[in-house]
């Protein structure tokens, strides 16, 4: 399960965010990207000593500035789930199994999937890139 | 960078560079480091009280923040009594 | 909600939105986004609120920006917090690098407020 699963996943759901200076922020998830930048909605912010707090309606943070993110319990059985139908799929799509090592990452399979296979180092980024056009 | 493949699914100890000590199930990490961890639990050390353990849920750490993963020992950490310990926290990393 | 400033200064240099549209059905999920996630055109002409790392914090009204969030902003003010309290120092008229903005969010809509987490949150 990969972080940023879990991030993408977690569009429209609340989240409390914390900053490195300590700041948190409590909000809706509007979008993230890959470098983990967030723009929430109807959001909280409490400083970092913790006894001032403000309303916003919606803020941008930017990503290299997080400490952690917290979320909702149930999204992670929902990603795994998701991730599970993805596989499948894909192995259904390509019409032959997963054999472990060999699988570099499943083109034509809904990416999601292929990476799911989680062989280690490979050829990652190349994988990743072509396996989208499906 | 992928030797947190075999802390997946395992109970992990976190440290990260406030000082904080999270426990959890490592659901997932990524190259960077970024890490899920679920159930997570977040234990707070202090001199003159027990550890207390505050309820996380599913955690997003920044693998930039993380300064420590390490295999919980199951059994062993069961047999200790956190109400027991007492402990100065961790303080942040300083530059 | 306040899409004024369009065309006039919408998105500075084929900004992101023009850039890759055509991708067809984008999936909603776990899309490596290429496309900025925020629309800065939608606060062009209005007041928003810019935390930097170090701390720094200003307010001022986005004439510009491109895709790095570098930003143009006018009647800037910086608000700064001492010991003694709060003020402010005029600015006028600048640039803002992006790569150090931390934090944006319109001032419409931002105010302080009592602790919001009392009632429910307290156990």
């Amino acid at each position: 399960m990969l972080p940023l699963s879990l991030l993408n996943a977690a569009q429209n759901k609340p989240m409390l965010v914390e900053l490195k200076n300590g700041e948190t922020f409590n909000g809706h998830l509007v979008n993230c990207d890959n470098f983990m930048n967030i723009t929430l909605r109807e959001v909280y912010q409490t400083n970092a000593e913790g006894d001032r707090f403000w309303k916003l309606k919606e803020c941008y943070i930017r990503g290299s500035t997080i400490k952690y993110l917290r979320v909702p319990d149930p999204l992670l059985d929902a990603v795994k789930e998701e991730q599970k139908m993805a596989r499948e799929l894909g192995r259904s799509a390509r019409g032959s199994h997963v054999s472990g090592s060999g699988n570099r990452g499943g083109r034509g399979a809904p990416q999601r999937g292929g990476r799911g296979g989680m062989v280690r180092g490979g050829p990652t980024r190349g994988g990743r890139g072509r396996g989208r056009g499906a | 960078m992928s030797g947190l493949q075999g802390y997946v699914d395992q109970r992990v100890l976190l440290i990260l560079q406030d000082g904080r000590a999270i426990v959890g199930v490592m659901a997932g990490y990524d190259q960077k480091s970024n890490v899920v961890l679920s159930d997570s639990k977040e234990r707070v050390y202090s001199p003159d009280e027990g550890v207390e353990e505050i309820p996380l849920g599913l955690y997003l750490v920044k693998g930039d923040q993380i300064v420590l993963i390490g295999e919980l020992d199951e059994a062993l950490d069961q047999s200790v009594d956190l109400a027991t310990i007492r402990a100065e926290p961790l303080p942040p990393i300083r530059y | 909600m306040a899409d004024r400033g369009r065309g006039t200064f919408r998105g500075m240099r084929g900004g992101p939105a023009s850039a890759s549209r055509g991708r067809g059905p984008q999936p909603t999920m776990d899309k490596p986004k290429r496309e900025a996630i925020l629309d800065l055109s939608k606060y062009v002409q209005e007041r928003i609120r810019v935390k930097f790392t170090g701390g720094r914090e200003v307010t001022g009204v986005l004439k510009g920006f491109d895709q790095l969030l570098n930003l143009v902003l006018d009647e800037v003010e910086e608000n700064i917090q001492t010991e003694s309290g709060e003020h402010t120092r005029k600015l006028g008229l600048v640039v803002l690098r992006g790569p150090t903005i931390t934090l944006l969010s319109p001032v419409d809509g931002w105010e302080e407020i009592a602790n919001p987490f009392l009632a429910q949150d307290g156990a």
